[in-house]
């Protein structure tokens, strides 16, 4: 639906005997998890309002060769609008990127971009990449506030994986010295969670421990397994191991 | 229409419950969710996804027992923990339903799927059994990334079926994997960066 099919090298690759027509996000590969890429934010709820990408993270895919936060693909535009003010993460000099792969595709190379320049490059062999990997680059000269554009070049289509990451190297004051060591983490803000009641509707979003009690669809039911509670796990035959009806 | 089929299925066993039993915690166990019923109707892509996901969640349930006694982060061993239980008892429905449909539980269907699109699924036994000898200081970044890729896996997997699937109870199950998924990528994502 989203994809429109047509660069040549993948027609090829899937002629090997393929008649399932898989659903688009089955052909998602992958992205930057940490420190978090712009489609990383928005899939944790962090940036909120960011349309359909939250759902599907790993799929910002576009022809290589392109320098752009959105893959060239409308439906992502998000990514790429900078009135968004994306919260930059706070590292050292030295980052390391974790890729999360959900189809791990044979690997030209990755590429990261600051600003255009690129500021490293990591061969992947035309092998196929572990499910997670991490890469470590030093952008020592680069203090302050920038984007990282980072690539995931693909060895057998014509395509690629793009992430945006914003980030405040150097911790925020540029005259730091090179140094190797941790990225110092800012204080988190931990997700504003609503406190526990002992007796409450049920909600997503809230912390529940074992033996509390919450009210769903007028009726009684209490916590046998402590959780945080999500969209799905609200009391109901599906979700007997976490409330027992009262 | 889903949530009429839900209040349908959920009815019964309230009912059955809450009419004889003085104590819940003992007529209420995994057997429960694995009467929920199918129904007979059902084609191709309704196998093949509660076969894979059912490969899928065996693979989880290794990997979630391993962090309930490795993770170092209280929240993290408590999201596993409900990870697991939550998984175990659809393992148990979805195990039911193939059986009553004279169907394979368990196939790996991992490897012809994934071959027509090019890629390795994320997890394989390889990356599992990483998780039981990572360095305790690095699990929980070992942990969370490689649980992120499994459960986009599970959403994927969903999206097949709410695309292609027939048997509704099938399709609505999909429906809360994509759900539930999501909500723990969206906790697994917070826990890594804070």
């Amino acid at each position: 639906m989203r994809r429109k099919i047509a660069y040549p090298l993948v027609a090829l690759s899937v002629t090997a005997g393929s008649s399932l027509a898989v659903a688009s996000p089955a052909l998602a590969h992958g992205y930057v998890s940490t420190p978090p890429s712009r489609q990383a934010l928005c899939a944790s709820g962090a940036v909120a309002d960011c349309g359909p990408i939250q759902f599907e993270p790993q799929s910002v895919e576009g022809k290589k060769g392109l320098r752009s936060c959105d893959g060239g693909v409308a439906q992502w535009s998000v990514l790429s609008d900078e009135s968004r003010n994306w919260p930059a993460k706070s590292v050292g000099n030295s980052v390391t990127f974790t890729w999360v792969l959900t189809a791990r595709h044979v690997t030209a190379d990755w590429e990261y971009f600051i600003e255009g320049t690129k500021v490293a490059t990591f061969d992947g062999g035309n092998a196929q990449p572990d499910a997670v990997v991490s890469q470590t680059v030093d952008l020592s000269r680069f203090p302050g506030r920038h984007t990282v554009l980072a690539v995931w070049n693909i060895g057998d289509t014509a395509n690629a994986f793009y992430n945006c990451v914003d980030l405040n190297i150097g911790g925020g004051s540029p005259s730091t010295a090179p140094t190797a060591s941790a990225p110092t983490s800012p204080p988190t803000t931990a997700p504003s969670y609503p406190p526990t009641a002992s007796s409450s509707s049920w909600a997503p979003g809230v912390s529940y421990k074992i033996d509390n009690v919450v009210t769903y669809q007028g009726k009684k039911y209490q916590c046998r397994q402590s959780h945080t509670s999500i969209n799905s796990w609200e009391p109901s035959i599906y979700t007997l191991a976490l409330w027992l009806p009262l | 229409m889903k949530r009429l089929l839900l209040v349908l299925l959920f009815l019964p066993s309230l009912a059955a419950c809450g009419s004889a039993a003085p104590s819940p915690a003992a007529t209420l166990s995994a057997q429960d969710v694995a009467e929920i019923q199918a129904g007979d109707k059902f084609n191709d892509t309704d196998v093949m996804f509660l076969q894979m996901l059912v490969y899928h969640q065996k693979q989880g349930l290794e990997m979630t027992a391993t962090a309930a006694s490795r993770a170092q982060s209280p929240d993290l061993k408590v999201l596993a923990q409900a990870v697991q239980a939550t998984e175990k008892d659809e393992l148990s429905m979805m195990k039911s339903w193939l059986t009553q449909w004279k169907r394979p539980v368990d196939v790996d269907t991992t490897k012809s799927l994934h071959a027509d699109h090019g890629g390795l699924p994320a997890t394989g036994p390889a990356e599992i059994k990483a998780l039981k000898t990572v360095s305790a200081a690095a699990f929980d970044t070992a942990f969370l990334n490689l649980f992120l890729a499994h459960q986009h896996n599970a959403i994927e997997m969903a999206h097949l079926e709410t695309t292609n699937g027939a048997n509704e109870a099938v399709k609505a199950y999909a429906a809360r994997v994509r759900e539930s998924r999501q909500g723990e990528v969206q906790q697994m994502l917070r826990l890594m960066n804070g």
